[in-house]
């Protein structure tokens, strides 16, 4: 079989094994839901205070951007994970013993990736269409004109976005949370690296920005606002891609990117980038090798090879009590229970399965985010210090709530008497602990402060952040939707204190204690009704 | 203590019936539960073990309908799946103890237990290692040492011997005939050795339906007089394949040493006595050809 034929296969395999997931349909909604936001207008492009005309050109430019930017953030969580899930299945282990090189393999889930992503870039596609038909203000389809933004800009910002979470999985430091974390900064920096070059220069775009930007947005930039600056040399040089509040007033024509050698070179250079990124990651990728095996269970593995080399004599006693045919021996019939109430015993069991496997210097970097919360003034402390030492624990918290499903302990667990109403709770507490414990700090200085609004922020902060954690565990049955979500709600939300989604509620500007109690309750109803379905018996 | 299996069906879907009109009756002892791969034996113990629901019919634990009560068995249950996972960052000893939490076990009497189960399992010298570096048959033991731990009343199963090496099959089988003694215990297997061994009781399972319930000799007695074993050149074995119901084959020096199940002894044949895994083919064979229980 030729290789492109076993590169088709293997591409095909693994769109299959995705889009018959229903997750799949979350992915499509999910880009439904963008297109529709962007056609309601809560997504905005605007230059200075106009906005173009609703024609094919100024629709599917809108619709580029926001794919090739707001896409490219969601899509990366959406697709990283195909190498794991080799793993996980075992599917990893019957390929690693093909012939197959590393690099056609990772070659192959960059491009199953992008076939994935390419998908919501068709979703957005057809959204733009419906877009300009019932926007009405300019009825004349030119096709090109409206798809060729999702072709030239979405795509190749897609199939970079798709190799990178290839790169990531090869990566021992980025294959989970850390890596789910550091995307978010990593896109940021993306974005503000192909946006900054121009905005120093005072807005004026050359073809250089276009090589180094990933989202397109500099040069479709330069292009409108050469034309806004024909029809209306008053207008301020400013651009923006915003969300809700802001509505432009005025409009002006655009009649579509002019599409020079240059710029398309610049766009389809991006796919060489992808490529270059699929062939790196095939530098680390273990092919499986379980010895070389980054999760916990390659770890302890590695681990325990050390510790087999241990004294002859400790193997020797454990020979004789191997011959002492323990089998035969009887066991002691337990006592019946004494039925004293066992929660804080579970509390304890689950905080220590949170933090297992946490060396050192992650206990140290906790402690001492928590003693600068009460040595510093308290300003610092409520305003800085304490959105450090609350996502310190992300990654304790992001388990929370799919640990079952993820290790496939659900079916001991769940047999167990009373397991939703005593092991939920417990799990929740004992994640409501880790964030009591790692942001006391604060909280003894705002006892000491006697600001009792702000104690009272801060207590549902300790209840909000684990619900949240839990409750998109057991509803998306792992834990990338929290990483993802809270990291992008903690830096937008909490970091910039912006009032209804600085959820730490320290500051007395952006508090709204009462809005995250609701939702805290909301969350842990969802959670507790999900986990019901999950037990066949609640 | 008794346990009620009363015509219960389980449905996949819309229209696929992994278990149908299924009626058992337990007592104390091993039931041996047998049957080809997909005859819903794993699905029965998932509903007995509460992890999944009956779509018709009772499971009823000492009076208890399980439908209403699962804590009701919940509280007794030991259980083995075929495929569980563990936490990989956890010790041998730091996972029972978690799962003696979940399942509401006091404090020291639970520490004791886990320290006679981790002999028991012989894992004692081991029980600090993290569960991610254990081998599969390690990993199998402390399954074993978890179903074990609340000192289980009904004890289910499924695959348990498993990624065990041949010595430590052997010592778990007279574990679990001990165990029948005084509980309940399932146990569902494809090595019929394994039941041979153990069992008190058998089930054969076939297509979601019982084909036959009875204790070993029982089945055994059905066959009695009809295996036969003999020699043939290794060139008439497809013919003699085509004519009898061949339940083993052995190559010898001196040809192919053939055993069946028949009626009328085939020439030069000599009467062999019967195994369970005859009586297992026989049944089955029987079920197949006429489409009810033998």
């Amino acid at each position: 079989m030729s290789r492109g034929r076993v590169l088709g296969h293997l591409v095909k395999a693994d769109f299959l094994t995705r889009v018959r997931r229903t997750s799949f349909l979350l992915t499509l909604g999910f880009a439904v839901f963008l297109g529709y936001q962007t056609f309601a207008g809560n997504i905005v492009m605007q230059l200075d205070d106009y906005r173009g005309v609703y024609n094919s050109a100024w629709v599917g430019a809108l619709m580029g951007v926001v794919t090739s930017t707001f896409l490219t953030l969601v899509g990366f969580y959406i697709v990283k994970g195909s190498i794991q899930r080799d793993e996980t299945t075992r599917v990893g282990q019957i390929l690693a013993a093909t012939p197959m090189s590393k690099s056609f393999y990772t070659v192959a889930k960059f491009l199953g990736n992008f076939t994935v992503l390419a998908a919501m870039v068709l979703v957005m596609g057809v959204a733009a269409l419906c877009m300009q038909l019932a926007h009405s203000e300019d009825r004349t389809l030119h096709l090109w004109t409206l798809l060729s933004p999702l072709l030239l800009f979405a795509l190749p910002a897609m199939a970079f976005v798709a190799a990178l979470a290839v790169l990531f999985e090869t990566l021992p430091l980025l294959r989970g949370g850390v890596g789910n974390v550091a995307w978010f900064f990593l896109w940021t920096g993306l974005l503000v690296a192909g946006i900054g070059p121009a905005a120093t220069r005072g807005g004026t775009v050359t073809h250089a920005d276009d090589f180094h930007d990933f989202s397109g947005m500099p040069g479709l930039y330069g292009q409108m606002r050469g034309q806004l600056l024909e029809v209306a040399p008053q207008a301020h040089e400013s651009f923006s891609l915003s969300i809700g509040s802001m509505k432009p007033h005025k409009r002006f024509l655009w009649t579509g990117v002019h599409w020079d050698a240059v710029l398309v070179a610049a766009r389809l250079t991006w796919f060489g980038y992808a490529l270059a990124a699929a062939l790196l990651a095939a530098l680390f990728f273990h092919r499986f090798d379980p010895a070389r095996s980054f999760g916990p269970a390659g770890r302890s593995r590695r681990r325990n090879a050390v510790q087999e080399r241990a004294p002859v004599v400790e193997f020797a006693a454990a020979k004789q009590l191997a011959q002492a045919d323990p089998w035969t021996m009887r066991l002691t019939p337990l006592p019946p229970a004494s039925g004293k109430n066992r929660f804080f015993a579970m509390v304890a069991a689950e905080l220590r399965l949170m933090l297992q496997g946490h060396r050192w210097w992650w206990y140290a970097m906790a402690g001492a985010l928590c003693v600068a919360c009460v040595a510093a003034p308290l300003p610092v402390s409520r305003g800085g210090i304490i959105l450090a030492a609350w996502i310190w624990p992300l990654l304790v918290w992001s388990p929370m709530g799919s640990r079952e499903s993820r290790y496939a302990t659900g079916s001991l667990i769940f047999s167990a008497p009373f397991a939703l109403q005593r092991q939920l709770p417990a799990v929740w507490t004992a994640g409501v602990l880790v964030t009591l414990a790692t942001g006391g700090g604060l909280l003894i200085r705002l006892l000491i402060a006697g600001d009792g609004r702000s104690v009272a922020g801060f207590l549902v902060a300790v209840c909000f952040i684990p619900s949240l954690a839990l409750a998109l565990g057991v509803l998306s049955g792992g834990s990338k939707f929290f990483e993802a979500l809270y990291t992008v709600w903690w830096y937008t939300g909490a970091a910039h204190h912006i009032r209804g989604l600085d959820f730490t509620g320290t500051v007395d500007a952006s508090s709204t204690p009462a809005l995250y109690l609701g939702l805290t309750i909301v969350l842990l109803a969802a959670c507790w009704m999900r986990r019901r379905t999950q037990l066949a018996y609640a | 203590m008794k346990l009620s299996i009363e015509n219960v069906g389980k449905r996949y879907g819309s229209q696929t019936w992994a278990l149908r009109r299924f009626s058992l009756e337990l007592k104390p002892g091993v039931l041996g539960l047998l049957g080809p791969n997909g005859a819903g034996k794993t699905t029965l113990m998932n509903i007995l073990a509460t992890i999944t629901r009956a779509t018709e019919g009772q499971v009823m634990w000492g009076g208890a309908d399980v439908a209403l009560e699962p804590n009701a068995v919940r509280a007794v249950l030991g259980y083995l799946p075929q495929d569980f996972g563990v936490y990989p960052n956890l010790s041998a000893q730091e996972f029972l103890e978690y799962l003696a939490a979940v399942k509401g076990l006091d404090a020291l009497p639970a520490r004791r237990r886990i320290d006679q189960l981790l002999n028991l399992v012989n894992l004692s010298d081991v029980r600090g290692r993290p569960l991610g570096g254990y081998s599969g048959g390690m990993k199998q033991r402390v399954g074993i040492a978890q179903a074990l731990l609340n000192d289980p009343q009904l004890l289910i199963v499924d695959e348990p011997t498993a990624g065990l090496d041949p010595e430590e099959r052997v010592r778990f089988r007279n574990l679990l005939a001990e165990l029948g003694g005084e509980r309940i215990v399932i146990l569902s297997t494809h090595i019929v050795s394994d039941v041979e061994a153990t069992a008190t009781e058998i089930a054969l399972i076939a297509n979601g339906a019982l084909v036959a319930h009875a204790p070993p000799e029982d089945l055994l007695r059905r066959v009695e007089g009809r295996v036969w074993e003999w020699v043939i050149p290794s060139a008439d074995l497809n013919a003699v394949k085509q004519c009898y119901r061949i339940s083993n084959t052995v190559r010898r020096s001196d040809g192919v040493h053939v055993r069946a199940l028949t009626d009328e002894p085939p020439k030069g044949a000599l009467p062999a006595a019967p195994t369970l895994e005859d009586a297992y083919l026989d049944s089955l064979s029987v079920y197949r050809a006429a489409g009810v229980p033998a």
